[in-house]
């Protein structure tokens, strides 16, 4: 695979995010996840709600302090003591899209002033006048128009108000966009012309995605890797035509099966692996891997041991026991 | 095969402080004994109001069912009294929503809540009921029904509460189920685990399905026919296969050409442009004409006719009048079975 040469853009190594939630509890969102994000590409992270998707992203963004473990942007560590100039540069370079359009847009802004925000801050116009015919261009650029620019939030529907929060992203002219959920609450007909959006942009700008979401079939369709996440952990993570022919994570597999194909031949031939039960606490987890409460597989290994994260083929990483030639080696 | 329930020509109209919100506008289908019909379209296009018109749960005060028919059993639903109304809902006729909390009452044990409509349309005692509860969450997948019988709400994860939903709507035997995007808030594997669930309780109890989605992935599992709505109308009726493989309106093409599909190699999808018709003003002619791509000058002033296709199928598009121009549906459209 080319990732082999590609540059890093991003080190996550053992990244961890735990909430205390009362006094003696805790919630481990994120434990120990590790991986790399390559300069251009779009990594899919996906997993079912709560599993720590945006914990992840946010915790990269340093929206969220990290309990434990490492981000590297270019080699320079995210998270620590900064100095506010650097802070502003990590600010610029790593952007955010939201899910809620509705939600991540101040209803009391003009839309200019909501995109402007970011100019204002990094000092990106000299004058009003440039900041202006930015704002146009950028309005242009994600397929709105300069008309709008006076406009307030609830003046659009959910695309477009998803279309301004890409404007407000791409003001600052970052390397780095983590899109979290960005089309989860649109139309399926305007999902299209969001992603649409989002690879031209990436294809003009050179632009590095971290993608989350939890529909499958739309991460795999705009990522070149794709990890999946499962109560914490990382537990898969591969090129995305590789993952989704030949997932090797018993979770994974379940997790395509389960989605329904818009093919009724398909679905009437399909066997799924339903998985059983619910998704256990992430205050409690299961010892050993999370998943073993639910898998069709689990030995006995799996509730005594966690299992390694592992390259199991070249680009290929995956946490299961039954991949580990160690373990296969003893003899079960 | 036997017409359980047939809406004709539905108008609903809200009146609000802009105007007159033409919500559904003219819907005519039917329902089967025993099937599982799918309404797909996006949001707002007046999929929710149509059900609810079905049931009568339109607020009294703001909306109106201005002209057609709802038939079940001979009966007009649409014009019939609240009392009679009564028998009906959540016996003869359960709905079921997306938020199965908008449903259960978050003070009431689940075991109160299941025999509620038990007790009270089917004269049920007390212990009856109870048992009757049991087995009907047994019945829903749910462990150790006896225990959670006596637990509220909140102690369910949202997929086992979806189950108390689909108990309690299926709790009098109804004839007919409405459930309004029932997975949508469930996540894959969950949603999974609740369309097998469906599946499973049509074929023990032969209750006929109108299933409200927009995910076409779900269509294909589930139903057996399907209607395509647009600016609260009904744009394309078919079987899964017709409407899957041999669509014939644009909008129909346009949705399934926006999604991805997992085996696909084309890498950009063909997004419909522009939004959906604002219901205050909707347009003269067809819904869809502004958005689509083969619209010609009659689709703009005049609403088409729906027109057979086959015993099954119909559609509402110009494009099948003799006199339009052959076009055919672009190749993103064209889903497996179909290529
Ligand atoms: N600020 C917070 N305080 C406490 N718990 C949180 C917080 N944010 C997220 N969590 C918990 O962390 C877990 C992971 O959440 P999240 O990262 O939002 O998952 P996802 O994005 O995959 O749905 C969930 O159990 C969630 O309830
Ligand atoms: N209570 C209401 N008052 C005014 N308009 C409404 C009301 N409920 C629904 N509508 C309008 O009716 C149309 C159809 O809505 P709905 O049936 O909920 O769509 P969906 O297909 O997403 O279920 C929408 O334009 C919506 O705004
Ligand atoms: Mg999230
Ligand atoms: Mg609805």
């Amino acid at each position: 695979m080319a990732t082999m040469e590609r540059e890093k853009l991003l080190e996550v190594k053992n990244l961890k995010k735990h909430f205390k939630v009362d006094r003696k509890a805790v919630l481990k969102a994120v434990d120990d996840v590790s991986f790399d994000i390559y300069k251009g590409e779009t990594l899919g992270l996906v997993g079912e709600s709560g599993c720590g998707k945006s914990t992840t992203g946010r915790t990269i963004i340093r929206l969220y302090e990290a309990t434990d473990g490492e981000v590297l942007y270019e080699g320079k560590n995210v998270h620590g003591k900064k100095s506010a100039r650097e802070l502003k540069e990590f600010n610029r370079k790593m952007q955010m899209i939201f899910q809620d359009p509705y939600a991540s847009l101040n209803p009391r802004m003009t839309v200019k002033d909501i995109i402007a925000e970011g100019i204002d801050i990094h000092r990106l116009a000299k004058n009003s006048k440039e900041r202006n015919e930015r704002v146009y261009e950028l309005l242009e650029t994600v397929g709105l128009n300069k008309d709008h620019a006076n406009r307030y939030p609830h003046e659009f529907s959910g695309g477009q108000r998803q279309r301004i929060g890409i404007a407000r992203a791409l003001a600052v002219d970052p390397d780095f966009i983590i899109a979290d959920e960005p089309i989860s609450a649109l139309d399926v007909s305007i999902q299209a012309q969001v992603v649409n959006l989002l690879m031209k942009l990436q294809k003009e700008r050179g632009l590095t995605y971290l993608f989350i979401a939890h529909d499958l079939s739309m991460v795999k369709h705009i990522s070149d890797r794709v990890g999946v996440m499962y109560l914490g952990n990382l537990v898969e993570l591969a090129g995305s035509d590789e993952l989704y022919e030949e997932p090797l994570h018993p979770y994974t597999q379940a997790l395509l099966s389960a989605i329904p194909v818009p093919d009724p031949e398909v679905e009437r031939s399909r066997e799924r692996i339903i998985l059983e039960g619910d998704l256990p606490s992430p205050i409690n987890p299961p010892s050993g891997c999370r998943f073993r409460t639910r898998c069709p597989h689990a030995m006995d290994v799996c509730a005594r041991v966690n299992p390694k994260w592992q390259e199991a083929r070249e680009g290929h990483w995956v946490a299961c026991h039954l991949y580990d030639q160690e373990f296969n080696k003893e003899g079960k | 095969m036997e017409k359980l329930l047939e809406l004709k020509n539905v108008h609903v109209s809200f009146h609000t402080y802009g105007g007159e919100v033409k919500a559904v506008r003219g819907v005519s289908f039917h329902l089967e004994k025993g099937e599982s019909l799918a309404i797909v379209g996006e949001s707002g296009s007046g999929k929710s109001v149509t059900s609810k018109a079905v049931m009568r749960l339109l607020p009294n005060k703001t909306s109106e069912i201005k002209e057609g028919q709802i038939l079940f059993e001979g009966k007009d639903l649409a014009r019939l009294p609240e009392k009679g109304m009564e028998k009906i809902r959540g016996k003869e006729i359960s709905m079921i929503f997306q938020d199965p909390m908008t449903s259960l009452n978050p003070t009431m044990t689940i075991g109160k809540q299941i025999m509620e409509g038990l007790r009270k349309h089917q004269n049920m005692s007390k212990s009856e009921a109870q048992e009757r509860a049991i087995n009907l969450l047994k019945l829903v997948g749910i462990p150790n029904p006896e225990i959670r019988i006596k637990e509220y709400p909140h102690q369910f994860s949202g997929g086992m509460r979806q189950r108390v939903v689909i108990a309690i709507a299926l709790a009098c035997n109804p004839k007919v189920l409405i459930a309004d995007e029932p997975t949508t808030a469930l996540d894959v594997t969950i949603q999974a685990q609740i369309l097998d669930l469906m599946r499973d309780l049509q074929k023990k109890t032969g209750t006929a399905i109108i299933l409200i989605t927009h995910d076409l992935g779900v269509v294909a599992n589930l139903a057996q026919r399907v209607a395509v709505m647009y600016g609260g109308t009904i744009v394309e009726t078919g079987t899964v296969d017709e409407i899957f493989y041999n669509p014939k309106h644009p909008y129909t093409w346009g949705l399934l050409s926006s999604m991805p599909k997992l085996n696909a190699e084309s890498k950009e999808l063909l997004a419909i442009p522009g939004t959906p018709p604002d219901l205050l003003n909707p347009p003269k002619g067809c819904p869809f004409a502004a958005r689509c791509p083969h619209a010609m000058q009659v689709c703009l002033n005049h609403m088409p006719e729906s027109t057979k296709v086959s015993s099954t199928h119909q559609a509402a598009c110009w494009l099948l009048d003799e006199r339009a121009p052959k076009v055919e549906p672009p190749e993103a459209a064209l889903v497996g079975g179909a290529r």
